[in-house]
């Protein structure tokens, strides 16, 4: 085993923003799994774009120092040379996939590099039966769903026989079951000596197989040469374990004025004979693996499609959070957004006091950071006055303190509206949640108050959804 | 019956030669030459629906066109119109190109003809923005609905604000994550790229531009 990836005094300063990496040393040998942690805006994004040369081929900045990539100085490789070394698996479809046909997308590097038809024949083969994705082929691309696309990602990655894998924030857009089945697979190719290099916040995931810790803090590195030192250095490693985590309980006495509800409300294949009724006072966390319905449950009391049976009670239209703030931000300020959910200074102003936006309030929402952009989702919510408040999975890619914030505010949010959360994130639920709906494919399969004697159930549905991860890949 | 199959290039070459013929041929006679070989190549395609939307689309123009002579008010759009109309057929085959064929077979189509590859990549990725942009374009359609700020005629200025900003943003970020994407799968490999998917030049493609040609030099003859 030899050294990998050797970094020395290496740092890039943005063009436009303070944010960056600042005298980075560290050495990867060959065959280590290595995670790359930190708070949001720490330099993790940087450091891995440094590391698979998009900078500074793509960012534009100042960069120093030297890196080494096996054996050879990253400054002399063209990204072509460098990305036949490095597979690059990133957080979001969109920047990860060039086509949108999973055939098309896997042959993709092969027709760069010139390969024959005969060669990619082989190659095909082989990646379809060490990914199992032989019911993905020729598919397309939206279509399928988080994990299968984790899979595709990681396949594509390897074409070219990469020994070196990186990944950014996968943990964000991958269900709990998922997130586990992704750190499996991670140990098995380090098993098979592959170099695998994870930035996350979260690395629950991971526990038991990272060789070394790099973690950054404003741009600054400190190394950590095992997991034991990692979790010993008193940063906040419990997202190791996340089961042993205490948040304590609301114990509200939960007798809200009803103000939605679904009625016994079916739509095709997807949701099936549902009822559920969402008080005011109350934070409902819907709970369950990808596929299982709960973003059409969210559709369904939003309006935005028709079940085929049952009754949809909804006095408004509620305000639905969705995933990806990009789409959702239409106003020319930041205290304009906010005057298009209600036009009232004085409690705007407040609002973006309490979120710690109020010095961005002249900004165009979309120059905030992707955090930032959230905060100001949440700000609308308080803002609107509306008895429902839906979010869809409102912690992916948020760090831990990041993600304890969040959590007060919706907190605050359920104190006047029903609030309904679709999450699979185990330390935010406990943070918020009054009451836990377990779906699983298309029935509520539990409903109950999350409180001391109940905790127990939710951590078997937490454990009921890595196994049936587990199942559907001993199926395969 | 099994539809035709054609090189995307054919297509492409179609597009970039069809307007610049209007130099030699007589417009009216290229018109409806252009109208009836798309309209053609459309069928054996099997793309009826395509065609029966682009059909309805130019007898709307159409109509204006005819409306402008008669009707003081449409006079104005009359001419415009006339000059629209011209481009339907390209439409036509355009956004077959962009429907039916993956980037990756643009890719390989446009490299055999030996265009630089700044050219090829900068093109495919144009011609994806489409598909991507209609998919975003309904998310966000979406999200005003929900925002109680939909497309409303009353103010069509505001509205249309609304959704065309984000989309611009998006459309820049959209551009450096396709050339991520790209970059770190070797698009810039200095080597011949490859096709998985097999695009040869058959006898039809050929056929099919021996008609576009011989409509072309029947007109301009028949002109003479």
């Amino acid at each position: 085993m030899g050294s990998m990836i050797k970094a020395k005094d290496l740092s890039f300063t943005y063009e436009d923003s303070d944010e960056g990496i600042k005298d980075v040393d560290f050495e990867i040998e060959a065959g280590e799994v290595v995670l790359i942690t930190g708070n949001s805006g720490c330099g993790k994004s940087t450091l891995l774009r440094c590391l698979n040369g998009l900078i500074p081929a793509v960012t534009e900045g100042e960069l120093k120092g030297s890196l080494n990539v096996a054996g050879k100085d990253a400054k002399d490789l063209k990204m072509h040379e460098l990305n036949m070394e490095l597979g690059s698996v990133f957080q979001n479809p969109r920047s990860q996939f060039f086509t949108d046909n999973t055939t098309s997308e896997l042959v993709f590097p092969m027709e760069n590099y010139g390969f024959s038809k005969e060669e990619m024949d082989v190659k095909v083969a082989q990646l379809k039966k060490d990914y199992m994705l032989d019911d993905l082929m020729d598919r397309n691309i939206f279509s399928l769903s988080s994990g299968e696309r984790q899979m595709l990602a990681l396949a594509c990655a390897r074409t070219m026989g990469q020994r070196v894998l990186l990944f950014d924030e996968p943990s964000a857009n991958l269900d709990y079951g998922n997130a586990m089945r992704l750190g499996r697979l991670i140990e098995r190719m380090k098993k098979q000596g592959l170099t695998i290099i994870v930035a996350d916040h979260r690395f629950y995931y991971l526990d038991g197989i990272i060789d070394k810790a790099l973690f950054m803090d404003n741009g600054n590195l400190k190394v950590f040469n095992s997991e034991e030192e990692f979790k010993s250095s008193g940063y906040n490693t419990r997202s190791f374990d996340i089961f042993s985590i205490d948040t304590g309980f609301h114990n509200k006495s939960l007798s809200g004025e009803r103000v939605a509800g679904l009625n016994g409300v079916s739509y095709k294949d997807i949701i099936k004979d549902v009822s559920l009724d969402l008080h005011k006072g109350e934070i409902t966390v819907i709970v369950g693996n990808n596929g299982a319905g709960k973003t059409t449950l969210a559709k369904l009391f939003s309006k935005s499609i028709k079940p085929d049976s049952g009754k949809i009670d909804v006095k408004e239209l509620p305000f639905f959070i969705m995933q990806d703030p990009d789409y959702q931000l239409f106003g020319t300020s930041v205290f304009n957004e906010l005057t298009l959910v209600k036009n009232d200074p004085s409690r705007i102003e407040e609002c973006l006091k309490y979120l710690n936006l109020y010095e961005y309030k002249d900004a165009h929402p979309f120059e905030l950071s992707g955090g930032q952009k959230q905060r100001l989702q949440i700000g609308m919510a308080m803002l609107c006055d509306k008895d429902v408040i839906i979010f869809d999975e409102p912690t992916s890619g948020l760090d831990v303190s990041s993600m304890e914030r969040v959590s007060g505010e919706i907190c605050r949010l359920g104190e006047k509206s029903a609030v309904m959360v679709i999450s699979h994130d185990y330390e935010f639920i406990r943070n918020v949640a009054d009451r836990i709906v377990y779906l699983k494919d298309g029935y509520i399969k539990e409903d109950f108050l999350l409180n001391e004697e109940n905790l127990e159930k939710l951590n078997n549905i937490f454990h009921e959804l890595e196994k049936e991860r587990k199942d559907e890949k001993t199926q395969d | 019956m099994k539809w035709l199959n054609i090189n995307p290039i054919v297509l492409i070459l179609i597009n970039i030669l069809a307007p610049s013929m209007y130099i030699f041929v007589n417009g009216s006679y290229l018109q409806v030459f252009l109208a009836i070989f798309c309209s053609a190549l459309l069928c054996l395609m099997g793309q009826f629906k395509k065609l029966a939307y682009f059909a309805i689309l130019y007898a709307a123009m159409y109509g204006i066109y005819l409306l402008g002579f008669s009707v003081e008010f449409f006079r104005f759009m009359s001419g415009f119109f006339a000059v629209l109309l011209q481009f339907v057929p390209c439409l036509m085959l355009a956004s077959i190109v962009v429907s039916k064929y993956s980037s990756t077979q643009l890719l390989s189509a446009l490299e055999g003809i030996h265009l630089p590859r700044v050219l090829v990549v900068a093109t495919t990725v144009t011609l994806k923005y489409f598909p991507t942009f209609r998919r975003e374009f309904k998310y966000i359609l979406e999200s005003m609905r929900l925002r109680g700020i939909a497309f409303t005629w009353k103010k069509p200025i505001e509205s249309f604000r609304y959704f065309i900003v984000p989309q611009l943003f998006r459309c820049a970020a959209l551009a450096e994550e396709v050339t991520a994407a790209g970059l770190v799968k070797g698009i810039d490999a200095p080597v011949r790229r490859t096709s998985y998917f097999e695009l040869k030049f058959r006898f039809t493609d050929s056929l099919v531009l021996c008609i576009f040609a011989a409509g072309i030099i029947g007109g301009y003859i028949w002109a003479a």
